[in-house]
């Protein structure tokens, strides 16, 4: 695990420790749903972003056909995602979590963006391997408990299931790239 | 007396109708025939909805995409390979056997068709 999901598991680790101390002390959970969405929105965000990098940079017929899977749902997702929160009336809040998240991936594409050819493939599907299982944990452990309305939790598990799939379509490119 | 006999045996062939190649011709039909239907399988949240019992050669059947994301039911032995955006909804028509398929976009989303 590199750094950027360090930074992520710890920060939505802390988040859910604080959340499940705030249970004992007070109803009020750490992450409210506006931070929800907002994390969710941004990790939506940064995959597509790696997809478009995978996109220009990438030759490889398996690896660019990923890279078009993972624009287009996180594309669906965050459609959705955004016409939810209008619906509630709810604006994604900025916090910790989303900003180390893109901070992170800047630093991720900056890495990335000086490789080439098999060696550039090979880290980007690793990455997302990686991303994905981070990104999965957060959802079940954190995000998904710790969301109140029922649509966007509905919403968060259908991303779950989806990210899952995306998990293991890179964990079987990751395979065949060796 | 032997004239007479093969009509008789004749006739009471075609009576009883089992042994006759036309008896039979005419009755096998009519032991297949089948009403094509119409079955619907539903997709979402990332899954095949159940697949239909009963399903016939000939029938339809209406693949239903009512998820936000795009899916294929795509045959592994190559039969067909159709493209659903949200929304979408396409009809195939089924074929005898059994036919595994899965989503060419999420990997991880199978099914099986068995077709009588």
């Amino acid at each position: 695990m590199n750094k950027t999901f360090v930074t992520l598991a710890l920060a939505l680790g802390v988040g859910f420790i604080a959340s499940a101390h705030a249970r004992q002390t007070t109803a009020a959970p750490a992450l409210n749903d506006a931070q929800i969405a907002h994390i969710a929105y941004t990790a939506g965000e940064i995959d597509i972003a790696a997809a478009k990098q995978a996109l220009k940079k990438s030759r490889n017929k398996d690896v660019r056909a990923f890279a078009e899977e993972m624009a287009r749902d996180h594309a669906a997702v965050n459609v959705q995602a955004l016409a939810l929160v209008k619906k509630l009336g709810v604006t994604p809040e900025n916090n910790p979590t989303s900003e180390s998240l893109s901070k992170g991936a800047a630093d991720e594409r900056k890495k990335l963006a000086a490789l080439k050819g098999r060696a550039f493939d090979t880290a980007y599907v690793d990455n997302e391997v990686a991303y994905h299982q981070t990104v999965n944990s957060a959802l079940s452990g954190t995000l998904i408990p710790s969301a109140r309305n029922v649509e966007l939790k509905s919403l968060l598990e259908t991303g779950l299931k989806l990210f899952q799939s995306h998990q293991m379509h890179a964990e079987h490119l990751a395979q065949s790239l060796k | 007396m032997r004239r007479m006999m093969v009509p008789i045996i004749g006739g009471l062939l075609a009576v009883i109708g089992v042994s006759t190649p036309i008896a039979a011709a005419t009755a096998k039909p009519q032991a297949t025939v089948h009403a094509h239907r119409v079955h619907v399988i539903v997709i979402d949240k990332m899954q095949y909805g159940p697949m239909p019992a009963g399903l016939h050669a000939g029938d339809s059947i209406e693949w239903v995409n009512r998820d936000i994301f795009e899916h294929s039911v795509t045959a592994r032995d190559g039969r067909f390979d159709i493209d659903l955006k949200p929304g979408a909804s396409m009809r195939t028509t089924a074929v005898a056997g059994t036919t595994a398929f899965f989503c060419k976009f999420h990997p991880g989303m199978t099914g099986t068709l068995v077709v009588k």
